[in-house]
């Protein structure tokens, strides 16, 4: 990167300031990144031979692991993949519009729209989650509108409720995630929409685009760095999530999250856990990768 | 017994009992939310290695003790003791804790209080102390059928502090008729509206009964009728979920007509709905204890026996059972709380606090298992509930 001061800049380098400055990050990035990464791929090519002694684990290059998992848990990973998929979609669809809305038509309200979005979520993640569990009972609000509205058989035959209730379901899944996600769509998309310049629009319109071409021509690529954004913040955690797997689904709702877990903390079957995590990294950064490639923001990464 | 009496709410109890905590709060411990005050209680060797002589700390389940009998033994025994609720989960627990126990080092407490089967595994590998029982004449009162339990053939490295008793609870105004049997649970007539425990003992073990198997000599095979009930009852949807105490408020709110339950918790319950009831199966119930053991690395194993023989005195052991709502293991309680105020008089009678010998008859313990047979039932258990 060339910029003005150029010399000023080659004779700063020169010295350790610039190392000084970064190392906070680079031993960071060390202790808790590379390391617990080359830990936790050593472990997921170990094996454990007694479930209780946590010292007793031997690198033995056992890819078994990985194809055992896989064996075991396809069903979850793809289940986790298609709730947080699901989600994400939900996200971009309710938050896309929150953020325009708020950035283009908030004027003097915008810091209190935006407020708004955000205060809710100022309340821990669980008790939010298990406020939806009161919400979404079989005696509950929602489904008692929904009875009374006589609209159980159509959304069961749509297969969102089973057995006239919500609640352990894989829709309350869903829902629980979309909802706990959301400002984290909402977000970036609103900080990269918030910096368009409407202009541009009203160009576009004079150039005798209606105002969907106008969007979908300018408005929306310009804001594609905010989705893309949004999109990882609210996949990658939504994907290992299990707590709303947990309190709003049933056993055949479960994550990979939960897996991951019961693997670790009852199990003591800390090679699966890891490969199973190893997994969930990898599967991550090739999506990423495929994603930033198909939406054309890949210097975001 | 049918169903449980119902006595007047007078004795201040917990609003949360013994386990209701467990599911939330290990969630809030694996989402980051629970501060490091809380977990710090499990994990930290810092204040008793080589702390003053008289420091004490007992690590609990929440909701498993009364304030005034801690502020009484403070001020009695003089000692600096600590008292914890660090308890959410005995898995969690020992996931935390083995790497120091297996290390010969101190955790911290001196005195832990897992289930009976966590403290049959600490046992087995020799990670606690023997408990003193020389300096605990109290512990005379134990009552007989927990002496030399399975868990601890010897009787020498445990103490129970409370057992339970699992059983069927239902709601009467949801199933519209008393249940009697676990077999109620596969009633089709409840489809998506029966729980089970994720304490896969309990859950097991009255399902075995169900299935004719006897779960006080629990083996694999002997299990494998009622794995197979219990997977086909989770993928047909007649098991909605497989929970820890949040059953509690499903069973409160009408979500469940019916579930595996907990008779303290049950007992909390009817306090305020008396729709909802208690029973022991006709094929037998469940019992299970909490028991007191010393971890090896404790320093202040002299102190633990002061506060064993105090909770052992039937006087403190009513006090604090009138306030847990669990079945006390010290003989005598039921004669002072008999001799106790209204409320107390009242609770001297539950046949849910004080069983009589019929329905202790009609309960078992499940199996002792070995390492291997624990892996495999853990194993299978967790392929059913889907994690």
């Amino acid at each position: 990167m060339t910029s003005r001061g150029g010399e000023d800049r080659s004779k700063r380098s020169a010295g350790i300031v610039p190392y000084g400055l970064l190392s906070p990050g680079i031993l960071w990035l060390l202790l808790f990144f590379l390391v617990p990464l080359v830990t936790l791929g050593r472990t997921s090519l170990s094996v454990k031979a007694s479930r209780f002694d946590p010292n007793d684990i031997r690198l033995t290059w056992e890819l078994s692991n990985y194809t055992n998992a896989i064996g075991d848990y396809s069903e979850q990973f793809l289940r986790s993949f298609a709730y947080a998929g699901i989600a994400t979609v939900a996200c971009i669809l309710i938050g896309y519009p929150i953020a325009y809305v708020i950035a283009f038509r908030g004027g003097r309200y915008r810091n209190v729209l935006l407020g708004l979005v955000v205060i809710p979520f100022f309340t821990s993640f669980l008790i939010r989650t298990l406020a939806w569990v009161n919400v979404l009972s079989d005696k509950g609000p929602v489904v008692s509108a929904i009875e009374y509205l006589q609209f159980s058989g159509l959304l069961e035959s749509l297969g969102i409720m089973s057995d006239g209730r919500l609640l352990s379901t894989h829709t309350a899944v869903v829902g629980g995630l979309t909802y706990n996600f959301l400002p984290f769509m909402i977000l970036p998309i609103y900080v990269s929409l918030e910096k368009i310049d409407l202009g541009l629009a009203d160009a576009a319109k004079d150039l005798y685009n209606n105002g969907w071409q106008a969007f979908r021509k300018v408005v929306l690529p310009l804001s594609l760095p905010g989705l893309f954004a949004g999109s990882l913040l609210t996949f990658i955690p939504a994907s290992g999530d299990f707590v709303n797997a947990k309190f709003l689904g049933g056993p055949r709702n479960t994550m990979i999250g939960s897996v991951i877990q019961d693997r670790f903390l009852v199990q003591g079957d800390l090679p699966t856990a890891a490969a199973l995590s190893f997994m969930l990294m990898i599967i991550m950064t090739i999506g990423t990768l495929i994603y930033a490639r198909m939406l054309g923001t890949d210097d975001l990464i | 017994m049918t169903t449980n009496p119902v006595p007047p709410r007078l004795s201040g109890g917990p609003l949360l009992s013994r386990r209701t905590l467990i599911a939330r709060m290990s969630a809030l411990a694996a989402a980051g939310v629970v501060g490091p005050g809380l977990l710090a209680a499990c994990g930290s060797d810092d204040e008793s290695a080589g702390g003053p002589s008289n420091a004490l700390w007992h690590d609990n389940w929440p909701a498993y003790m009364d304030e005034e009998t801690l502020d009484l033994f403070r001020k009695d025994s003089g000692l600096d003791f600590k008292y914890t609720e660090g308890f959410n989960d005995n898995n969690e627990y020992f996931a935390k804790v083995q790497a120091d126990l297996a290390a010969k080092k101190s955790i911290g407490p001196d005195i832990i209080t897992p289930t009976f089967w966590l403290a049959a595994r600490l046992i087995d590998l020799g990670w606690v102390q023997e408990v003193p029982f020389d300096n605990i004449p109290n512990a005379a009162n134990l009552v007989p059928q927990l002496r030399k339990p399975a868990w601890d053939p010897d009787g020498r490295f445990s103490l129970p502090y409370a057992s339970g008793m699992t059983g069927i609870a239902y709601n009467i105004a949801e199933t519209g008729r008393e249940l009697t049997s676990t077999g109620d649970l596969f009633d089709p007539a409840f489809k998506g509206r029966v729980g089970m425990l994720l304490e896969m003992r309990d859950t097991v073990g009255l399902t075995m009964l169900l299935t004719g198997q006897d779960p006080t000599k629990a083996t694999f095979e002997g299990a494998t009728e009622a794995f197979s009930m219990i997977e086909d009852a989770t993928s047909s949807g007649q098991i909605r979920q497989f929970t820890g105490n949040d059953y509690m408020d499903d069973l409160a709110t009408g979500n469940y007509a019916a579930c595996i339950g907990w008779s303290g918790d049950v007992l909390q319950l009817s306090l305020d709905n008396p729709d909802i009831r208690f029973v022991i199966p006709d094929e037998g119930g469940m019992q299970w204890s909490d028991v007191m053991v010393i971890p090896s690395g404790s320093t202040n194993a002299a102190n633990t026996a002061k506060w064993m023989n105090y909770l052992y005195d039937p006087e403190n052991a009513a006090r604090i059972t009138s306030y847990v709502g669990y079945n006390t293991p010290v003989e005598g309680v039921q004669a002072v709380m008999a001799a106790g105020d209204e409320a107390q008089q009242a609770l001297a009678k539950s046949q849910l606090l004080f069983p009589d010998a019929a329905t202790l008859d009609r309960l078992s313990v499940f199996a002792n298992l070995d390492p291997e047979a624990e892996a495999a039932f853990d194993e299978r258990f967790s392929e059913i509930t889907g994690a």
